[in-house]
């Protein structure tokens, strides 16, 4: 289970007035197992990049695999494709739309052909991974939740095919705080419980930083890293250009370095950022 | 995309249509549709055509992009043609099927019918081709002030038509949207029968409709958390000029019309040319 993508390039509405190109040659793999962040501020092609994952955007040039299927070829299972990639998107919870949760989170297993018992037990589980409480919310309309939960049920409705990889476009935009780290928090329990592989993109470093194992960096339609955040966030002039700025933590490390406070952080969350200071300040005291 | 609706697009290129004014091209709109109804004779059909491509050309929109816009009413030019044949009986017979007579008369009238279709839309595409619509619509509001005299809400109607067009593009969008998202949850829209392909319209419809009405009541809050309410004497922003590029374009829809009434009562016109059998 690996995407390979190879050389890859895509052009909006060629030959009118309204063509814009959105990718240029853009070449990475991704292994199953990873976590992997796709950042870039607004335009720089992150979208149209993971919609060729499910052939949601026919690839136009270049080579790409996912998951042993050939998405240059005539033929393509798309029922398969799109059952083993999971996708959610922006602001998800616009997209439900059945009368009731459980019949909402039913749907994506229904087209992919599930048995009815299946659809059943994996509803039910679905439901209770994302942390809602199955019995109470089956038969309430999807609109009677709040948008927290309309975004869990929106990842249920995603989960419950039983996907290999999920993707994420921002799923945490347009949340309060608190919504977006459980639902951060759901995206890494799924990631050690359920999917293998998990694809996000996202507007903040910050959750970029804490949550994934490799960023790829997309700048005006081209790729220009692929690596660790550690890597990334480490070097001062990797973002530059990009209109992307450093996580807080990193911006609060750098700041406390230039004033005289040594202290270097093993990982980008708060609480390293925490321990790190304590340590230092208490070490000064002694 | 949304930018692959064909019909009723602004196709931005600069020209000397795109830069006349929006009543201008109102004007001359109309007076191409009366002409469209008006003309008799098969040569007048080829003045109309001549208008309708000489347009074309000046506006610099390809000519295929105009076409494109055929499409959508190849069924109804089909249909009325077929119709037009079988029952317009009229002059010389050509053969029979059954009961049905195919004339001589009845071809022509059947072609002129499907030409007047076609110019018809050809001339209209072309207005929103070159227009945009907040343009179309002030120009529309300007034109219909005289009917704010006896009481018609003019400027209402103009606001509701154009926020009603500004929307077009943005709730296609949102159809876009929903679609992948229910396609990555693996819909189909193209598979099975009429029943089954309606069907999967509802996971579209129903998130569509939902976000129409938050849309409108944003919006409306949105107008109101502004003061709007939509009085008559509001100034604008972009100010509406006459210029000689009107003028020209103005007199050039007059000789058009002159010249189809004239053909149609064979005025000026050389005797000759009627005496050609396809007329």
């Amino acid at each position: 289970m690996s995407i390979k993508v190879k050389n890859l390039s895509y052009t909006y509405s060629p030959k009118t007035p309204y063509e814009h190109k959105a990718l240029e040659d853009i070449t990475f793999t991704i292994e199953e197992g990873e976590t992997v962040g796709i950042i870039g501020s607004t335009g720089s092609g992150k979208s149209t990049l993971v919609q060729h994952f499910n052939a949601l955007i026919k690839l136009q040039s270049g080579d790409l695999v996912v998951n042993g299927i050939d998405l240059a070829a005539k033929k393509i299972n798309y029922k398969e494709l799109r059952r083993d990639i999971g996708m959610l998107f922006q602001y998800p919870e616009y997209q439900l739309f059945e009368d009731t949760v459980a019949k909402d989170v039913a749907f994506g297993p229904k087209n992919f052909g599930y048995k009815k018992e299946e659809i059943d037990l994996l509803v039910k589980e679905a439901i209770t991974l994302v942390g809602l409480d199955y019995e109470e919310v089956k038969d309430k309309s999807p609109f009677e939740l709040s948008g927290g939960e309309k975004r869990r049920v929106a990842i249920a409705g995603v989960i419950a095919s039983r996907p290999k990889v999920l993707v994420l476009d921002e799923p945490t935009a347009g949340l309060d705080p608190v919504g977006k780290r459980e639902i951060l928090e759901l995206i890494h329990k799924l990631k050690s419980a359920y999917v293998k592989t998990v694809i996000m993109i996202s507007h903040n470093m910050d959750e970029i930083a804490e949550f994934t194992d490799r960023v790829i960096v997309l700048n005006d339609k081209y790729l220009i890293h692929s690596t660790t955040p550690d890597n990334l966030f480490r070097d001062e002039n990797a973002l530059n250009g990009t209109g992307l700025r450093y996580p807080h933590v990193v911006r609060i490390q750098n700041l406390l370095r230039e004033n005289g406070l040594d202290i270097n952080l093993e990982k980008f969350t708060v609480d390293s950022l925490i321990n790190e200071i304590e340590k230092e300040v208490f070490k000064k005291d002694n | 995309m949304a930018r692959d609706l064909t019909l009723g697009q602004y196709y931005p290129v600069e020209s000397f249509v795109h830069k006349l004014d929006p009543r201008v091209k109102f004007i001359i709109m109309t007076m191409y549709i009366v002409g469209v109804f008006l003309v008799k004779h098969m040569y007048g059909f080829i003045v109309v055509a001549a208008f309708a491509i000489l347009s074309t050309l000046i506006s610099r929109v390809p000519i295929l992009s105009v076409l494109k816009s055929l499409k959508g009413i190849l069924f109804i030019v089909i249909f009325t043609a077929i119709l037009n044949v079988f029952f317009h009986k009229e002059g010389r017979v050509y053969f029979t099927i059954g009961k049905l007579l195919v004339t001589e008369g009845g071809v022509f009238f059947a072609v002129k019918m499907a030409l007047r279709l076609i110019l018809l839309v050809l001339g209209t595409t072309l207005l929103t081709y070159t227009t945009t619509p907040m343009a179309l619509t002030d120009g529309l509001e300007r034109l219909m002030t005289p009917l704010s005299w006896i009481k018609i809400p003019v400027h209402d109607i103009a606001i509701i038509m154009s926020i009603s067009l500004r929307f077009i593009p943005i709730l296609m969008e949102e159809v876009q949207k929903i679609m992948k998202a229910q396609r990555a949850r693996g819909a189909e829209f193209d598979k099975g029968g009429l029943i089954k392909r309606a069907k999967a319209l509802l996971p579209i419809l129903i998130p569509l409709f939902i976000s129409a009405f938050r849309r409108a009541d944003e919006l409306a809050l949105a107008l109101d958390a502004r003061c709007y309410n939509a009085t008559p004497n509001r100034t604008r922003y972009k100010k509406l000029k006459f210029t000689y590029r009107d003028l020209i374009a103005l007199l050039s829809g007059i000789s058009y019309i002159v010249l189809i009434v004239a053909i149609n009562h064979r005025f000026w016109i050389p005797d000759l040319i009627y005496s050609i059998p396809f007329v």
